[in-house]
C-alpha cells in the first residue's frame, strides 16, 4: 500500500507510540498466521490504522508478547488478532495483491517484473483472502474495472475517479451489522481512501506526466511543466482538509473504547503532515517525516520511553 | 440508560467543574456546525442528546445530594443546542419553493439518488439549484464537485449565509472541535497564549472573571 496514513510521531505520547507499533506488530502476526510467512511484509501503515480501528471500537485485548521474526531475540509487544480483526489482515492481502496488479498493468514488462513475481508469491493468499471476504474481493473487482473505464476515457473528475478506490476502502467495514458503528467506520474509511488516492495521484503527478500516463489531476488541472501552480496545489490542499474534517467528524462518532488519542492524532495531524510532504516532494525521500519502524522492520530504533 | 460518568468520559468522584469542563468539551465536538449537511448529522445529534441527559442526570443527583442549584444553565445549554440541528430544517422550508423542498427533504434522508434526479428535472438553474446539487456531491463525499457548485450558488447570490457556510466546510475551514484541540504543525506558542488570554478576557467579559 502506500503508508501515507500515519501518526504524526512527535505529537504522540509515549504509551500512544507504543500502542501504534503494538498494533503494527499485531497485524504483522496476524498477517504470518492467516496467509503465511509472505503475508507479514505486507504489513503496511494505513492497514494499521485499520487494525487500530477495529482494536479501538471492540474491547481491545491485552497488548501481550509475541515472537517477531525481525528481531534476532526476545519478544515484542504486540496487540493479538481476536476474531473481530481478521478482517483486517483479508482486506490487507487483497489490497496489496490489487496494488501489484496495477503496477503490473501500468508499468511496462521489465519495470512490472518485481510486481509480476510477487503476484505470483502471494496468489495463495490471494485465493484464501477472497474466500474469507467474498464480498469484498467482489467490491474490489467492480470498482476496479469502474477505475479502469475511468482511466481509459481519461476522465476529469477526480471525485468520480478517487470515489472507486475510497469505496473499496470503505468495504473494509462493511461487515459490521450495527449501523450506528458501520455509518461512522465506513465515512472514515472513504474519506481516508478519498484521501490516499489524491495523495497517491500527487505523489506520482511528475511521473505520469512524463511517461504520459493516466493521472486525475493532469486532465483536471493541466499542470505545466509536471508541476501544479501554488494555487492550485492550495486549492488540493483544502480539499484534502475538507475530507480530513469529515473523517475527523466520523471518527468523533466511533465509540471508542481505547487509543482515541492515537486515531485522532493521525487523522488530524498526521495526514496533513503527510500531504504537505507530499506536496514538497519530500514523502518520496521520506525527509521531514520521522520514521515509526526501524529498517528491520522492527519497530524499535526509536523509543522514546527509554 | 448509560452511566452518565461514562458518557461524559469522568470519574465518578470528579468536580462539578471537572464535569462541567468535560461537558463543554463534549459540546464542542458534537456542536452541530461540525456536522452542518454531513450524512451523519442524525448521529452526531443523537449523542449531543445523550450528553445533555448524561449531564442533566449528573447534575440532578449532585444538587440533591449537595444543594448545587445549577438545573436552569444545563437547561439553556440543552435548548441552545438542540435547537441548533432544528433550526437547518425550518429555516430551508421557509426558503424554498416546492420541488427545492423536496430535494431538501431527499438529502436529509440520506436518499442522494433521489434528490439528484429530481434536481436535474429542474428547468431553472439558479443560485438554489447549484447549493443543492453541491449539498448532494457534499454528501456523497465528492468534494470538489460540490466546490465548484457552492461557488456557482455564491456567485449567483453573494449575501446567502447558508451558501458561504457551505462554501467554507467545502473549503476544509472552521471547525471548532478541530481549530482548537489539533492546530497543525509550525503554530507559535506565543500566538497560543495571546489568544487563550484573549479568549479569557472575552469570556470574563473583559473584566474580572464573576
Amino acid at each position: 500500500m502506500f503508508g501515507y496514513v500515519r501518526p504524526r510521531i512527535d505529537r504522540l505520547a509515549a504509551e500512544e507510540l507504543d500502542a501504534y507499533r503494538a498494533a503494527y506488530c499485531g497485524l504483522c502476526r496476524a498477517l504470518g498466521k492467516e496467509y503465511g510467512f509472505p503475508a507479514r511484509f505486507l504489513v503496511n501503515y494505513d492497514m494499521t490504522f485499520l487494525y487500530l480501528l477495529r482494536a479501538s471500537v471492540f474491547t481491545p485485548p491485552e497488548p501481550r508478547k509475541c515472537w517477531c521474526p525481525a528481531r534476532v531475540c526476545g519478544k515484542k509487544p504486540c496487540i493479538p488478532d481476536p476474531e473481530g480483526y481478521r478482517p483486517v489482515a483479508a482486506c490487507t492481502v487483497l489490497l496489496c495483491v490489487e496494488k501489484l496488479r496495477d503496477d503490473v498493468r501500468d508499468k511496462g514488462f521489465f519495470r512490472s517484473l518485481p510486481a509480476r513475481l510477487l503476484t505470483l508469491v502471494y496468489r495463495r493468499a490471494w485465493r484464501k483472502a477472497c474466500g474469507a471476504l467474498p464480498a469484498f474481493a467482489a467490491l474490489t473487482r467492480t470498482q476496479l474495472s469502474r477505475l479502469g473505464e475511468l482511466e481509459q476515457a481519461q476522465s476529469p473528475s477526480i471525485d468520480a475517479v478517487a470515489d472507486t478506490f475510497a469505496r473499496i476502502v470503505a468495504g473494509c467495514a462493511a461487515d459490521l451489522e450495527d449501523p450506528a458503528l458501520r455509518r461512522p467506520m465506513e465515512q472514515l474509511l472513504y474519506q481516508t481512501g478519498r484521501f490516499l488516492y489524491l495523495a497517491d495521484a500527487l505523489d506520482d503527478l511528475r511521473e505520469d506526466c512524463e511517461d504520459d500516463a493516466y493521472n486525475p489531476l493532469r486532465f483536471r488541472f493541466a499542470p505545466k511543466e509536471s508541476e501544479l501552480e501554488p494555487e492550485i496545489l492550495e486549492y488540493l490542499t483544502q480539499l484534502t482538509d475538507a475530507s480530513v474534517n469529515l473523517a475527523g467528524a466520523a471518527l468523533a462518532l466511533l465509540p471508542l473504547c481505547a487509543y482515541g488519542a492515537l486515531l485522532e492524532n493521525i487523522v488530524y495531524l498526521g495526514l496533513p503532515a503527510v500531504f504537505a510532504a507530499v506536496k514538497a516532494h519530500k514523502f518520496q525521500a521520506r525527509a521531514g517525516l520521522p520514521r515509526l519502524m526501524s529498517k528491520r522492520g522492527a519497530p524499535n530504533a526509536e523509543r522514546r520511553d527509554t | 440508560m448509560k452511566d452518565p460518568y461514562e458518557v461524559l468520559g469522568v470519574s465518578r468522584t470528579a468536580t462539578d467543574s471537572e464535569i462541567k469542563t468535560a461537558y463543554r468539551e463534549l459540546v464542542k465536538k458534537y456542536h452541530p456546525d461540525n456536522y452542518s449537511n454531513n450524512p451523519l448529522a442524525d448521529l452526531a445529534s443523537e449523542k449531543m442528546k445523550e450528553i445533555n441527559e448524561a449531564y442533566d442526570a449528573i447534575t440532578r443527583a449532585r444538587s440533591g445530594q449537595s444543594g448545587y442549584q445549577s438545573g436552569n444553565s444545563q437547561g439553556t445549554y440543552q435548548g441552545a443546542y438542540q435547537s441548533g440541528y432544528q433550526s437547518y430544517g425550518s429555516y430551508r422550508d421557509s426558503n424554498s419553493s416546492g420541488s427545492y423542498a423536496q430535494v431538501r427533504s431527499y438529502i436529509n434522508a440520506n436518499q442522494l439518488d433521489a434528490a439528484e434526479s429530481l434536481l436535474n428535472t429542474a428547468a431553472n438553474r439558479d443560485a438554489e439549484w447549484y447549493y443543492l446539487k453541491g449539498s448532494i456531491a457534499y454528501r456523497r463525499g465528492w468534494l470538489d464537485e460540490a466546490r465548484q457548485n457552492y461557488q456557482a450558488a455564491c456567485a449567483m447570490m453573494p449575501g446567502n449565509y447558508e451558501y458561504q457556510n457551505a462554501l467554507r466546510t467545502v473549503q476544509g475551514g472552521y471547525t471548532p472541535y478541530r481549530q482548537s484541540n489539533y492546530q497543525g504543525s509550525g503554530m507559535d506558542t506565543a500566538c497560543d497564549i495571546c489568544n487563550a488570554l484573549l479568549c479569557l478576557n472575552c469570556l470574563c467579559g473583559g473584566g474580572g472573571c464573576r
